[in-house]
């Protein structure tokens, strides 16, 4: 299957193995009289597909993107979007990588990263995937996270000379 | 000797501004110009149901150069107002715009609070004569645009008001 | 067949085609350096119809962003908010009744029909013949009518809600419905001996725009687009959803990658559809449209969700932030015409111009849903 492959590949990417178990995003009771929330680490999550809709969670570094991205792309996975999530109360952006499979073996994986806010760069996929280019184009023109290395970074959806980033919680129009 | 009438000018035009007004109501043609869902009903109002062509209007000129009517269908970004601007300049006089739907009108559903985008109606920017809202508006609606623009443009009525009667 | 002359890189001049173009199905623009009639390279330029939907939808609650579905693709405006409803209810944990779930699956099937009417009638336009339009749309309206008298709207609907639906279907769409499928057949073998078989339309698309199965896969295309180069990928089949595992229906797949496949692909999908809503139609359970218990307030538990639809314009993907309040953190709308557009750039490189405008025309574009 796979689904086992692929998270095998994913899982050799991080130095010690990790604990399958349900992820912890889903706050029950109990939860919510702890203290606040750890930051999740880097690592890999299998997910209830019933519950979430996907499969596999990696939380990656920066660095290790083009890595696990690579596996992704030698197992025929195609890119079906990018996108970023502001969380200002961390003071970080998250880029999230989706993934899927044409053929019947269904597998849908979703690869994320972290980085600072004040000074959000992750490398660029468009080497690996060439529709890339427009995902990272307007992650970055609602976000401003900068792509290092992509081709032509400029806004897609917004004029040409917009210098604001619509989608950070603390803009104002 | 009596008084003689004499005319004020050689040629009288009054009659023949008449006519040619009457026959500008009856054939206004419309620039291709859907911006977005308005634009669907535009064209569904042009086919075979609800029928355009019975008033004149169902001959979509793609070069704003050709066209009397600038039928703005759809919502009006902030980057697409500089080429709406340069069409209304490129058609020739004289000329009429009609605002199809509540995005044309004053933004519709997309003037929230926090909007970054739009503009909100076509007439900050444009001189519109006639207001179509509905969202979008049925192609009902647009013929009875249709029916309003041409009463701005000749005194001639296609039939007798009903209430005035 | 004529090939361009070889030119010095200053002698090239660009041509800019669009915003306003009747053949760029909306406000799109494509900046095309040209050699002649060559294209040595395309640039798309989009975003002149940006109206901000995910923006609304960090600022509207759940049930206030249902109308905004519609607005994105309003040619098949109901598989979008077939999607959104699904993912909320997954989220929060909402039953649907069984009727609801079929009556669904019938209006989203006769909305696919609607759309794909409306692309052949602008397809066969653009390239220069006007009558397939007029047919077209006189099909398009029998189906309007039906779902005008269920929903209320001819083209933005609002109708599904989450749980199930605000209005039944009565007998009267029933008779209608059932009347209009073989009327739609006899249509479609009338369109097949109006437009296929005719020899300037096949000349104008045999061997145009080939698209390979790994150019696919790079920018992640569906629907016809990827069906047309031999990829069998329909979510309703490869990740089933709502009560799509209880039809029988094919996914057409062509494998000959240019433009005339794509177009045999949604005239055959048209036929499959109509199979699903007579399907529907026979199997449709009585019952409550709307379930029993439904929480007053929409509030997901915190976390990610994701739930792809198939739409008429290919894999349509919602993913939905939310932290546990009645405002969506992050709803990120995955437009399956963005990834279908984003490979005429690369594709169109060393075509004729009037090729390239079947080519857009094949990949069918709805552009509000590109800059949403």
């Amino acid at each position: 299957m796979i689904c086992e492959k692929t998270k095998l590949a994913l899982q050799n990417l991080f130095p010690a193995p990790v604990a399958e178990e349900v992820p912890a995003e889903d706050t029950g009771e109990e939860k919510d009289k702890k203290a606040p929330k750890q930051p999740r680490l880097n690592g890999l999550l299998e997910c209830d597909y019933a519950v979430h809709g996907y499969h596999l969670d990696a939380q990656v570094a920066p660095d290790q993107l083009l890595n696990a991205v690579t596996i992704l792309d030698e197992s025929e996975f195609f890119l079906e979007s990018i996108t970023g999530v502001d969380w200002i109360k961390d003071n970080q952006l998250e880029v999230v990588y989706d993934f899927c499979r044409y053929d019947f073996d269904l597998c849908r994986v979703v690869i994320r990263t972290r980085v600072d806010r004040e000074k959000p760069s992750v490398p660029t996929i468009t080497g690996i995937f060439a529709g890339a280019n427009w995902h990272e184009r307007e992650t970055h023109e609602f976000f401003g996270i900068k792509f290092a290395g992509h081709p032509h970074l400029v806004p897609l959806l917004l004029p040409e000379d917009a210098d604001f980033h619509p989608l950070l919680k603390d803009f104002k129009a | 000797m009596g008084t003689q009438n004499v005319p004020s000018s050689v040629v009288q035009f009054a009659l023949a501004d008449k006519l040619i007004n009457i026959g500008r109501a009856n054939s206004l043609w419309p620039l291709t110009f859907g911006i977005a869902c308005c634009a669907i009903e535009m064209m569904a109002t042009g086919c075979a149901r609800f029928d355009m062509s019975r008033f004149g209007a169902e001959v979509f000129r793609p070069s704003a150069r050709q066209s009397d009517v600038m039928i703005v269908a759809g919502t009006i970004t902030k980057k697409m107002m500089p080429g709406i601007k340069t069409l209304y300049d490129q058609m020739p006089e004289p000329k009429w715009v009609m605002a199809l739907g509540n995005c044309a009108i004053s933004g519709g559903p997309f003037a929230f609070e926090g909007q970054y985008s739009i503009i909100l109606g076509a007439d900050e920017f444009l001189p519109v004569d006639v207001y179509v809202p509905g969202c979008p508006p049925r192609p009902e609606a647009l013929l009875q645009g249709i029916i309003e623009l041409e009463h701005l443009v000749s005194d001639w009525k296609r039939w007798k008001d009903p209430e005035a009667a | 067949m004529n090939s361009p002359i070889e030119l010095q890189p200053d002698e090239t001049f660009v041509l800019n085609v669009g915003p306003q173009h009747p053949a760029t199905h909306g406000v799109l623009r494509v900046k095309m350096e040209m050699n002649g009639e060559y294209i040595v390279n395309a640039e798309t330029v989009i975003g002149y119809i940006h109206r901000m939907h995910e923006k609304m939808g960090e600022t509207k609650t759940y049930p206030q962003f249902l109308m905004n579905l519609s607005r994105m693709d309003y040619l098949g405006a109901l598989g979008y908010s077939h999607g959104h409803v699904l993912v909320v209810e997954k989220a929060a944990g909402i039953e649907v009744p069984e009727r609801a779930e079929y009556i669904r699956a019938i209006m989203v099937e006769l909305n696919r029909i609607a759309s794909h009417l409306f692309w052949f009638g602008a397809f066969v336009m653009d390239l220069g013949g006007f009558s397939p339009l007029m047919y077209a749309l006189q099909d398009r309206e029998y189906i309007l009518d039906m779902l005008e008298a269920v929903t209320g709207s001819r083209l933005t609907y609002c109708y599904f809600r989450f749980g199930g639906l605000y209005n039944d279907i009565d007998d009267e769409f029933i008779a209608a419905a059932r009347s209009f499928i073989p009327r739609m057949r006899k249509s479609l073998k009338k369109y097949d001996k109006l437009v296929t078989g005719n020899v300037i339309f096949r000349k104008r698309l045999e061997g145009i725009a080939p698209l390979s199965k790994e150019m696919c896969r790079k920018y992640g295309a569906s629907s016809a687009v990827a069906r047309g180069s031999g990829i069998n990928f329909d979510v309703r089949k490869n990740e089933p959803y709502s009560v799509y595992p209880e039809f029988d229906f094919d996914v057409p797949v062509f494998h000959e990658c240019d433009s005339l496949a794509r177009y045999n692909v949604r005239m055959a999908e048209m036929e499959q559809s109509l199979r699903i809503i007579e399907q529907g139609l026979d199997k449709l359970p009585d019952g409550p449209i709307m379930p029993a218990k439904k929480p007053k307030l929409i509030k997901p538990p915190a976390g990610d969700y994701y739930q792809a639809v198939e739409t008429a314009r290919g894999s349509f993907g919602i993913r939905l932030v939310s932290d546990g309040g009645k405002i969506p953190y992050r709803l990120k709308l995955r437009s399956p015409t963005y990834s279908n557009m984003h490979l005429f750039d690369e594709a169109c490189r060393g075509m004729m111009i009037m090729d390239a405008l079947a080519f857009m025309g094949s990949l069918d574009l709805v552009i509000p849903e590109i800059d949403r």
